[in-house]
């Protein structure tokens, strides 16, 4: 986005904290170092290729190729290379299937570690301390604020991403979803069924 | 570093779903400043120990204050100055230019650098099978004690605890010293699982577990 739309979509005068943001944007352009163009490059990769749709079409690869899921389940990186998906944030990719009896779910509690080529760029809440604080220490109460009740009995594993292994959380397939297509599995497969703190449902989103 | 990025466990910061928790980034700025970060890692413009372990330096209170991509702003400024890449007062004489309506700086383009960006994006760099583990699957281990001033991937809530080695990941360079500097050792990275009352005792909801990918030093056997 141009300076110039910036400035016509908010009105208002930029807090220090974005113009000190602009003012170092044009400090290393006018010193030749960081372009335009490669800052527009990389915020439009995220914003268009990059997102949670690439993790659903993993995802709903694995519900209906079993040799496929097995593949990723022994190593996530070069399973999801087979679509055309991998980079920085998940060099070294794992993915964690949900069973009945155990219920995976990703924080990261010193940072806010991601992976971003499956999934995007985390939500606000995802970096936010209150997750980071309180996924490890009392994951139940978390995910029913995300309204997520899991039965006493299921084990609920949660991944913290500290080293630089990055977690794709695969769900298992709701029931009645037996005549689904690949493509429309993978619209049931949200960011947070593959985060861990929701579980897709026949018919949504 | 035992900083205030290391909030595993703690209370008192409320709820985790809120209104505006959804979206990666509410002003362009921020998406704008996630990318330069980037860049500046990518052309090598920042001083060691990069982004995130400068991050970790910020003042506690500033920590908790900024949004995230404050944070960024700030690791990457820090990063500029410490490298010289930047000279101390340059960004402030910049806003002011740019606050008084000065002359924006002529646009640089640069077609090259933005095809880099997205190829280096792209390119991953796994972890290498590691050679001659201390530990096996199925080994109960004890996280060390530790206090380290630097950075570190050892989170207090785990040091001290027992947990079984459920497989050797890979090796990876020690983070502790490769942030530093380029000769850190390569280390085997194991996954290690936690029972929730090792870690927190006993509460009110069932047993949980908790998993983590630890290098070799941080672990010993456990007794």
């Amino acid at each position: 986005m141009t300076e110039h739309g910036h400035d016509h979509h908010h009105p208002r005068p930029d807090s220090q904290v974005a113009l000190r943001a602009r003012a170092l944007e044009a400090l290393l352009a006018e010193k030749g170092l960081v372009a335009a163009d490669a800052i527009d490059a990389v915020v439009e990769l995220y914003e268009r290729d990059v997102g949670p749709q690439n993790g659903a079409r993993v995802v709903a690869r694995a519900w209906t190729d079993p040799a496929f899921r097995e593949r990723l389940l022994a190593d996530g990186t070069k399973a999801v290379a087979e679509l055309g998906f991998g980079g920085v944030e998940a060099d070294t990719l794992v993915a964690v299937a949900n069973t009945p009896t155990v219920h995976n779910v990703v924080v990261c509690t010193l940072c806010s570690c991601y992976p971003w080529p499956v999934l995007g760029l985390p939500p606000t809440w995802y970096k936010s301390p209150p997750y980071r604080a309180r996924m490890v220490a009392e994951p139940r109460a978390v995910l029913r604020e995300f309204g997520l009740e899991l039965p006493d009995e299921v084990e609920i594993r949660v991944w913290d991403s500290s080293a630089e292994v990055r977690y794709l959380v695969v769900p298992m397939r709701p029931a009645g979803t037996d005549g689904l297509t690949e493509e429309a599995l993978s619209a049931l497969v949200t960011r947070d069924c593959m985060i861990g703190t929701a579980v897709p449902q026949a018919g949504s989103p | 570093m035992d900083g205030i990025h290391d909030l595993g466990g703690m209370h008192g910061f409320g709820a985790v779903v809120t209104p505006v928790g959804e979206a990666p980034y509410h002003e362009p700025w921020e998406a704008r400043v996630f990318a330069l970060h980037l860049l500046v890692g990518m052309e090598h413009l920042g001083a060691r120990p990069g982004g995130r372990a400068t991050r970790e330096e910020m003042d506690p209170v500033d920590y908790l204050a900024a949004s995230y991509y404050e944070r960024w702003l700030w690791s990457a400024e820090q990063g500029l100055l410490r490298k010289g890449t930047i000279a101390a007062g340059e960004v402030e004489h910049m806003m002011e230019r740019l606050a008084a309506g000065g002359p924006e700086p002529p646009p640089h383009r640069d077609p090259d650098q933005a095809a880099r960006a997205v190829e280096w994006l792209g390119e991953g760099n796994p972890m290498q099978p590691a050679t001659r583990p201390r530990f096996a699957p199925g080994q109960g281990v004890r996280v060390r004690r530790m206090r380290p001033a630097g950075h570190t991937r050892c989170p207090r809530y785990v040091r001290g605890a027992h947990g079984v080695v459920e497989r050797v990941r890979g090796a990876d360079e020690l983070p502790d010293l490769a942030v530093y500097s380029k000769d850190a050792p390569v280390e085997p990275v194991y996954a290690v699982v936690f029972r929730s009352d090792e870690l927190w005792g006993r509460g009110e909801e069932p047993p949980w577990t908790v998993a983590l990918d630890l290098w070799e030093s941080y672990l010993e056997e456990a007794e």
